[in-house]
C-alpha cells in the first residue's frame, strides 16, 4: 500500500477543496474517487484540459505532450493534474471557482445534428439538439467556455469541440469546426454528416470559464477556431447585459480563411463595450486590416492597458503556440499569470 | 472592505465587522465597497431631493431608485460588482436632474440656492479605479476616530434601518402601493445622514422616527398584498412534492410569484414556495392557482442543498441569496434588486426561460405522501376569532401569547427558538412570523378550544399584523400594548429586521428580547441607552427567558 498525501486545491474564487491520493494514483482519479470531478479529457497528458499549479509539496509527473505543458510553465509549477503523483501534501492552484467544480460523472447526452452549415474559410457550424434522457429532461446546462466530446456516429471515435453560443435551455449546441485533411472528425462533417442523425457525446467538461467576479476589462485572443468558446461568453455576456470594456482579437492566417464576421458584427452590435480586430498574419495586398498575430495585437494594447493601471482578464484561446507567445507577452510585460485563463486546442 | 450591517459578521478578536477579502455572507471586498459609495451617492441624491419636495418639485422617481439601490444593498441580495458600476451612473444622473429642478424651484420662487456640502457634491468618477479609490469616504465607519464608534453605530443603526424600510418600500412599490410621505422621510433620513450628525439625541430621534415610517412602509404593503391577493386565510399548504416539472421561488416578492403563476398557468409546470414565499398559500389570489402546488424546504440558510436537490429552476425575487453551489448555479435565476455574477437575470417578469429551464429538467417524478402545515393567520384570522381569544384568555385557558418572529440564519445558538416554543406552557398561544419559523412549524404544537397554538402570521413585513392584533387586545382588555401578556422574542438577521425592531421601540414596545446575538453596530453605551429606554434584553437560555418573560 502507498502512502496517502492530502491534495488541497485553491480556486480562482479563493475557496479550497481537499482530499487523499496515494503516490500512485494521479490527481484526477484520486478526486474522482472522492466523488469531485474535475477538468479532464484525456486522462494521458495530450490535452492540457487539466492544467493547474503547484504552489507547495512535491510531485512527480508522468510523460506528457509539451504542447499541452510547456517547459517553461512547467518550470514555473506547472502541472498536468492526469499526469501528476504526489510525494507529499500538496497545495494545487486550479483556474475554476469552487462552484464550477462538480461532483459525479459528467453527462453523455445523445444528440440530434439540426444544420451543418458552410461558414467559409474550411470551417463547418454543426448544430446539434440535445435529446431527453430517459427521465424527460433535455441535460443541456453548461457554462460559456466549456466543450463537448463528439463522438463519430457508428464508430467509438471522439474529438472534443468547443461550444460556441450561450448558454440556452432548448437543447441546442452550436460547434464551428475547421476541416482537417484527412481527419476523421472532418470526414464525417464533409460527406457523413446529416440533420436527423444521432451522436453520443459527453459533456460539458472544461475550466476555461469566464471569469464572472470582477470588473476588469476583457480581452480574448483566439486563432482560428479557437473564437468559438469566446463567441459563448460573449453571446452571453450580450444576453446578460454585461458592460465590462471587451475586445476581441482575431486571429487567422490568410483571407481565405475568414469566417464568423457576420457573428462578430452581430455582437458588436448587441455589446456596445466591444471592439473586434480581425488579425491576418499573411493577407493579400488588398487586406486593410492589421497585420500580424492576434498575440502583435494584443501586445500593442496591453502596453496601453498597464500604463493606465488597468489589468485585464484575458482570454486565450487556439493553438498551443498562440497560447505561449500570449503568456510570453504578459509575463514580459508584468501582466500577472492569475489574470490569463487559456484553453489550448490541440490535435485530436 | 468594512461591514458589519448582519447578524453573522466576523467576531473574532474582539473586533466586530467583516474587514477581509471576503465578508461572512460571500461579499467581495470590491462589491463591499461599491455598496458603500452607491450609499453615499444616494446621500446625495437625498439631500438634493429633499430640499426639492420642500419646495413642491418631489421627484417620486428619484425616490424609486433610491427604494432599488438601497435594497440590493441588504446582506444576501446582490453581489455582482457590475450592477453596482452601472447604478452609480445612474446615480449621477438623478442626482444632476434632482439638483437642477431644485435650483430651478429655488430661482423661480425667489429662495435661497443651498448647495449642500458631501454626498452632495461629490464628482462621481466614471472610471472603476477612481472609483474604488475612494471608498474609504464613504465606509460606514468614516468619521470614527473624530465621532468615536458609539456615534458610528447610532448612524449605522438609522442607516440599516434606513435599508429595511426601502426594501419593504419597494415591495409595495411592486405591488403599486407608494407614498410622497414615505419618499419624503427616506429622502430627509439620507439627507440627515449626509450631514454626519453627532447629537445622540437627535440621532435616537431620527432612528424612532424612522421606525414610524416603516409602519407606513409595512401599512403600504400590507394594503399591497391584501389589495391584489385578497385577505390572507387560515389554509393548508402542501410541504410534500408532486409528481411534475417545478419551479421553485424564493425570496419575498409576491409580485414576482404572481406573475409567473400566471404564465405557468395550463402549461403543466407546477409553482413551489420557499422560505418567506410560503405565506403565498393564504392568498386567496394566489392559491386560486392549482398549479401553486406547494411549499418546498425550510428558510434561506439551507438553500444550498435544497436547491441542488430540487429538480428543476429556481427564481430568487430578493434576498436572501447565497453563493450558488455548482449543481445548480445554472439553473436559479434571479430577479428585480437580487444579482450574483454569472446568474441569469431576469427583468420586467419575462419568465419564458425560466419556463424553457422547467420543461427541461426532470421535475419530479412521482407524487409523495402528503403533508400540509397551516399558514394564513393574518389579524383578519386571528381578530375574526378575537371574542373567542378574548374568553378564553378572561376564562384563564390562555395565559400568555409569545411573538416568536424574525429571520433564521445558520448560527447554532439559534436552536434557542425551536427549545424556547417548544418549553412554552400550554395554555399559550404562539404568534409567528418571518423565516425563523420553520424551526418548529412543522411540529404539531396542539390547540386550545379549536384555536391553534401556533399562530402563522405570514413574513416578516407582516409584524404590521402583529402590531394591529397587539393594539386590538389592549383595546380590549382596556390596557396598553406593554401590560398585555405578551412577550416578543425577535430574531433577527439583516436590515429588514433593523427596521422592525425600530417600528416596535417608535411604538414603545417594551422588554424585547432580541437576539441570537445583538448588533455589532450596537455598542455598549448605546445598549445602555435602549435598555434604559426601552427594557430591551439579549438572548440568554430559553429557560431563563421564559421563566422571566411569564414572571413579568
Amino acid at each position: 500500500m502507498s502512502q496517502t498525501y492530502s491534495i488541497c486545491l485553491n480556486t480562482q474564487d479563493g475557496k479550497e477543496i481537499s482530499f487523499d491520493c496515494t503516490a500512485d494514483e494521479n490527481l484526477i482519479d484520486a478526486a474522482a474517487k472522492a466523488n469531485i470531478t474535475l477538468p479532464a479529457v484525456c486522462h494521458e497528458g495530450n490535452c492540457g484540459a487539466c492544467h493547474g499549479h503547484c504552489k507547495s509539496g512535491d510531485y512527480k509527473q508522468s510523460s506528457h505532450s509539451s504542447g499541452a505543458l510547456s517547459e517553461q510553465d512547467e518550470g514555473h509549477g506547472g502541472i498536468l493534474m492526469c499526469c501528476t503523483h504526489p510525494q507529499g501534501d500538496m497545495v494545487v492552484e486550479v483556474t475554476s471557482d469552487l462552484a464550477h467544480i462538480t461532483s459525479g460523472p459528467v453527462p453523455e447526452p445523445v444528440c440530434e445534428v439540426l444544420a451543418v452549415d458552410d461558414m467559409g474559410g474550411q470551417v463547418r457550424r454543426l448544430l446539434l439538439k440535445v435529446l431527453p434522457d430517459e427521465s424527460g429532461a433535455i441535460n443541456t446546462e453548461f457554462e460559456p467556455g466549456q466543450f463537448m466530446e463528439l463522438e463519430i456516429p457508428g464508430t467509438d471515435i471522439r474529438r472534443a469541440y468547443s461550444i460556441s453560443n450561450a448558454p440556452n435551455w432548448t437543447g441546442e449546441l452550436e460547434f464551428m469546426i475547421r476541416l482537417q485533411p484527412h481527419g476523421k472528425f472532418s470526414s464525417w462533417l464533409l460527406n457523413g454528416a446529416k440533420v436527423g442523425d444521432r451522436l453520443n457525446t459527453k459533456g460539458p467538461e472544461g475550466s476555461f470559464l469566464l471569469h464572472q467576479a470582477g470588473l476588469a476589462p476583457r480581452r480574448f485572443v483566439a486563432g482560428g477556431t479557437g473564437i468559438a468558446p469566446m463567441l459563448s461568453m460573449l453571446r452571453q455576456m450580450a444576453e446578460f447585459g454585461e458592460t465590462h470594456e471587451s475586445h476581441l482579437y482575431f486571429g487567422l492566417t490568410t483571407e481565405e480563411d475568414l469566417f464568423a464576421i457576420d457573428e462578430i458584427e452581430a455582437l458588436k452590435a448587441s455589446l456596445p463595450n466591444l471592439t473586434a480586430e480581425v488579425c491576418i498574419w499573411k493577407p493579400g495586398d488588398a487586406w486593410r486590416g492589421f497585420v500580424g498575430s492576434p498575440v502583435d495585437a494584443f501586445k500593442r494594447d496591453l502596453q496601453a492597458d498597464l500604463g493606465k493601471g488597468l489589468k485585464p482578464d484575458v482570454y486565450l484561446c487556439g493553438p498551443p503556440g498562440l497560447i505561449d507567445a500570449a503568456e510570453a507577452v504578459a509575463e514580459e510585460l508584468g501582466l500577472p499569470y492569475s489574470s490569463l485563463f487559456s484553453e489550448r486546442f490541440l490535435p485530436g | 472592505m468594512f461591514c458589519y450591517q448582519c447578524e453573522q459578521t466576523s467576531r473574532t478578536d474582539g473586533v466586530n465587522g467583516c474587514a477581509s477579502a471576503v465578508g461572512n455572507c460571500g461579499k467581495d471586498a470590491q462589491t463591499s465597497d461599491l455598496q458603500d459609495l452607491l450609499i453615499h451617492a444616494v446621500k446625495g441624491i437625498a439631500q438634493y431631493a429633499k430640499r426639492a419636495r420642500d419646495l413642491g418639485v418631489g421627484s417620486n422617481d428619484a425616490g424609486k431608485f433610491i427604494l432599488y439601490s438601497m435594497f440590493t444593498t441588504l446582506t444576501n441580495v446582490n453581489f455582482n460588482p457590475a450592477r453596482f458600476t452601472s447604478m452609480l451612473v445612474e446615480a449621477a444622473e438623478i442626482r444632476a436632474t434632482v439638483k437642477k429642478a431644485y435650483e430651478e424651484a429655488a430661482a423661480a420662487q425667489g429662495v435661497a440656492i443651498e448647495h449642500p456640502a458631501g454626498a452632495a457634491a461629490w464628482t462621481i468618477p466614471t472610471e472603476t479605479n477612481e472609483l474604488l479609490a475612494q471608498a474609504e469616504m464613504a465606509s460606514i465607519r468614516a468619521g470614527e476616530a473624530e465621532v468615536g464608534e458609539d456615534i458610528v453605530g447610532l448612524r449605522a443603526l438609522i442607516l440599516y434601518g434606513a435599508k429595511g424600510v426601502c426594501a419593504y418600500a419597494y415591495h409595495a412599490l411592486m405591488l403599486d402601493e407608494q407614498s410622497d410621505e414615505v419618499y419624503a422621510n427616506i429622502e430627509s433620513t439620507m439627507d440627515f445622514l449626509a450631514n454626519d450628525p453627532t447629537d445622540v439625541d437627535a440621532l435616537v430621534g431620527q432612528a424612532l422616527a424612522l421606525g414610524h415610517t416603516n409602519l407606513t412602509v409595512m401599512g403600504l404593503l400590507d394594503a399591497g398584498n391584501t389589495g391584489k391577493f385578497g385577505t390572507p386565510e387560515p389554509s393548508a399548504a402542501r410541504i410534500s412534492p408532486v409528481a411534475g416539472k417545478a419551479i421553485l421561488v424564493s425570496g419575498h416578492d409576491m409580485a414576482d410569484l404572481a406573475a409567473l403563476l400566471e404564465q405557468t398557468e395550463g402549461t403543466g409546470v407546477n409553482v413551489y414556495t420557499h422560505g418567506e414565499m410560503l405565506p403565498a398559500h393564504s392568498y386567496p389570489e394566489l392559491k386560486k392557482y392549482a398549479h401553486l402546488a406547494g411549499n418546498y424546504g425550510g428558510a434561506w440558510q439551507d438553500q444550498q442543498t435544497e436547491f441542488a436537490n430540487f429538480p428543476g429552476p429556481i427564481l430568487m425575487t430578493s434576498n436572501c441569496i447565497i453563493e450558488p453551489a455548482a449543481s445548480y448555479r445554472r439553473r436559479i435565476f434571479t430577479a428585480g434588486p437580487v444579482g450574483w455574477p454569472g446568474l441569469r437575470h431576469i427583468e420586467n417578469h419575462d419568465f419564458s426561460t425560466l419556463i424553457q429551464a422547467a420543461n427541461a429538467m426532470p421535475g419530479f417524478a412521482a407524487d409523495s405522501e402528503e403533508e400540509t402545515i397551516t399558514v394564513g393567520f393574518g389579524r383578519d384570522a386571528v381578530l375574526g376569532v378575537a371574542d373567542v381569544v378574548i374568553d378564553a384568555v378572561k376564562a384563564g385557558a390562555i395565559k400568555h401569547f409569545f411573538l416568536v418572529g424574525g429571520c433564521d440564519g445558520a448560527a447554532s445558538g439559534r436552536n434557542y427558538y425551536s427549545d424556547l416554543v417548544d418549553q412554552t406552557p400550554k395554555d399559550s398561544v404562539i404568534l409567528t412570523l418571518g423565516c425563523a419559523k420553520y424551526r418548529f412549524n412543522k411540529k404539531d404544537h396542539g390547540d386550545i378550544g379549536g384555536i391553534p397554538r401556533l399562530l402563522d402570521m405570514g413574513q416578516c413585513n407582516d409584524s404590521y399584523s402583529a402590531i394591529q392584533v397587539a393594539v386590538a387586545l389592549a383595546e380590549a382588555f382596556e390596557c396598553e400594548v406593554n401590560e398585555l401578556p405578551l412577550s416578543l422574542f425577535v430574531s433577527w438577521f439583516e436590515q429588514k429586521a433593523a427596521a422592525v425592531l425600530l417600528t416596535l421601540l417608535a411604538l414603545n414596545i417594551k422588554g424585547i428580547t432580541l437576539g441570537p446575538t445583538l448588533p455589532a453596530f450596537i455598542t455598549p453605551p448605546v445598549l445602555n441607552t435602549l435598555v434604559e429606554a426601552f427594557d430591551i434584553k439579549a438572548n440568554t437560555t430559553p429557560e431563563a427567558d421564559l421563566a422571566a418573560a411569564l414572571a413579568a
